[in-house]
């Protein structure tokens, strides 16, 4: 069969997955965190421009691994196609993969650290630089994980 | 894509060796490097009791960064490291901006910045750490909690320095694939300046303050 026709299937499918994976860590966790802005507003309505500040910067650390995969996505649909070897349709397909399963847990999880940090500064509005700091180097340090699939899924499709 | 992934780059020969240097990166961070020099200098000539403008913005930036450094590293060393701490963020914070002027790029783009910075926090961190504890110390809490621990505390602080470049290097490039090709797709129209807003402005100033704070907090883990 046609090498090149294989490698476009398997780059199609990557990108989907990647995206379509991908998106479920980053959107569970970032709608945590405005849950917990919401709630954390209408126990104190008074810190409502901090919170809303809080859950934004939160928000958008979250969104950095579905941001990998997007890009992921992105550089398989609009790979070069011209010169392609047969190992590279394994590797396009699993670039895909593992960004996309590697972008659920960081997503997952430094939304709730958002969402747990306005919850803490609508309790306690005193601690607020303390607790977006706290939560910024905490979100980065979870977001490893995303990190090495993304450098994995990169050397998946360039090195490979 | 090509054009995503290609660095331009000179190539010396020298005896049986092939140096290849990065040129945009290079001219990019001395470019930065000698503005913060200058700038600095002209500052510092000139303070007043009764502050200008710009002085008053690098008073307030300086006092906030100062409370958290001291904070974290403690009154003893804290002082001796802010001023590292300090200039690295700045440095950053213009790298990851440079990319919103047209015909630039940032210099974070390229792998070889941040792992370079990352590496210098890992010498430093690891430097102080035996400066101040000893290095009986502190190669006995590579034998913590138990002995056959050592490679897996090893690893991890390699892994620190792969995660932290990786982290800056990921967010920018992926921002600035995204920019591209988002620009491309609706024919450079309405959308690009917020785009540029958002992934160079904003993401910018996080992750240059991310990688500052992870720096330091890395240098107070291994002090303690």
């Amino acid at each position: 069969m046609d090498i090149q026709l294989c490698a476009k299937v398997a780059a199609f499918l990557g990108a989907g997955m990647a995206m379509g994976f991908g998106a479920i860590g980053s959107g569970i966790g970032e709608g945590y965190a405005a849950r917990q802005a919401c709630e954390g507003m209408g126990r104190q309505p008074s810190v409502a421009d901090e919170l809303l500040r809080t859950m934004l910067v939160g928000q958008a650390v979250a969104e950095s691994t579905g941001i990998y995969s997007l890009v992921v996505a992105l550089l398989l649909l609009f790979y070069d196609f011209s010169n392609v070897r047969f190992i590279q349709i394994p590797a396009f397909f699993s670039a895909g993969l593992c960004m996309g399963l590697g972008a659920i847990g960081p997503g997952i999880g430094e939304g709730f650290t958002a969402g747990k940090a306005c919850e803490a500064i609508a309790r306690n509005p005193e601690t607020a630089p303390l607790v977006i700091r706290t939560m910024l180097v905490g979100q980065a340090v979870s977001e490893s994980t995303g990190i090495y699939s993304l450098v994995v899924a990169l050397l998946l499709i360039f090195v490979v | 894509m090509e054009d995503l992934t290609y660095v331009p780059h000179w190539v010396l020969n020298v005896g049986n060796y092939k140096i290849t240097l990065n040129s945009v990166t290079l001219l990019t961070t001395w470019g930065i490097m000698a503005v913060l020099v200058v700038f600095s200098l002209m500052l510092a000539k000139r303070i007043r009791t009764v502050p200008g403008g710009w002085q008053t913005i690098s008073e307030v930036l300086i006092d906030g960064f100062y409370g958290m450094v001291i904070d974290a590293l403690g009154p003893e060393i804290g002082p001796k490291y802010f001023p590292m701490i300090c200039i690295m963020f700045i440095f950053l914070v213009l790298c990851n901006w440079i990319g919103i002027l047209p015909y630039m790029s940032e210099p974070t783009k390229d792998i070889n910045t941040p792992l370079g910075l990352g590496i210098m926090g890992f010498f430093i961190a690891h430097g102080t750490a035996i400066k101040v504890k000893g290095i009986k110390q502190y190669v006995k809490e590579y034998f913590q909690p138990i002995f056959f621990m050592m490679p897996l505390n090893v690893v991890g602080e390699i892994a620190k320095v792969i995660s932290i470049s990786f982290r800056l290097f990921g967010n920018i490039m992926g921002g600035s694939i995204i920019i591209l090709v988002v620009s491309h797709l609706v024919y450079q129209l309405i959308l690009p300046p917020f785009l540029y807003g958002f992934f160079g402005l904003f993401v910018g100033t996080v992750q240059a303050f991310v990688f500052t704070m992870l720096t330091m907090v890395y240098i107070s883990v291994q002090i303690r």
